[in-house]
């Protein structure tokens, strides 16, 4: 597996997380509630995102100390290919996904509500982007 | 995606040439081994560039290295 697949991986694996903060969105707004006090949200969302950027930067380093030569190559033909064919389904979703969370609006949906609906279609474009790659390096494109 | 058309004697090649290993071909072709892998395994057509460069290495004419299989 070369170094860009196992970052891939990582990120991948690292976004997920932020998972653990839209479940716990999805049951406050279920439940009708607030769960653990008035900071819960925020103070779960800086502490998942610190731990991603970490995961992420520590990982990394290790990869690149392990593999020196392989994180130095410069991207190549294929995987720019692989690149381009990831970014375009998951530029779908971003699109689709923001003209939708525009149509909140008209739901009655409040700023904070908002904010979190395009942060949700990022993130699922994003682990797309990530997905659609790792099914290309998979497939061997 | 499916396999491509275009079929290729770099395994042959590569053997020829005091069995090469993929990885020194990526190194002198300027790609990564996983590339070299699947252009041989005939699941990625390389870019023409790429293509002419892997003969020169092997000292080849283009023909001599790929194929193209119409219908195939």
């Amino acid at each position: 597996m070369s170094f860009r697949e196992k970052s891939d991986w990582l990120s991948f694996i690292s976004l997920c997380l932020l998972g653990i903060y839209f479940f716990e969105i999805g049951r406050g707004v279920l439940g009708g509630n607030q769960p653990g006090g008035p900071y819960y949200y925020f103070t779960l969302f800086w502490v998942l995102v610190v731990a991603l950027v970490v995961i992420q930067v520590v990982t990394h380093i290790v990869l690149a100390v392990r593999a020196p030569q392989d994180a130095k190559t410069p991207l190549d033909e294929r995987e720019r290919l692989i690149r381009l064919r990831a970014t375009q389904p998951a530029y779908f979703v971003l699109l689709v996904g923001a003209f939708s969370t525009i149509g909140t609006m008209h739901m009655g949906f409040n700023t904070w509500q908002f904010a979190h609906c395009i942060l949700f279609v990022i993130w699922i474009a994003e682990l797309l982007r990530y997905g659609m790659r790792l099914f290309y390096y998979r497939r061997a494109v | 995606m499916t396999d491509t058309r275009v079929t290729n004697a770099i395994r042959r090649l590569r053997f020829e040439h005091g069995e090469m290993t993929q990885q020194a071909l990526a190194e002198r072709i300027g790609v990564t081994r996983q590339t070299v892998n699947a252009i041989e395994q005939g699941k990625y057509s390389p870019s023409l560039e790429v293509a002419f460069r892997i003969a020169a290495v092997f000292g080849q004419p283009l023909e001599a290295v790929f194929q193209y299989q119409p219908g195939a």
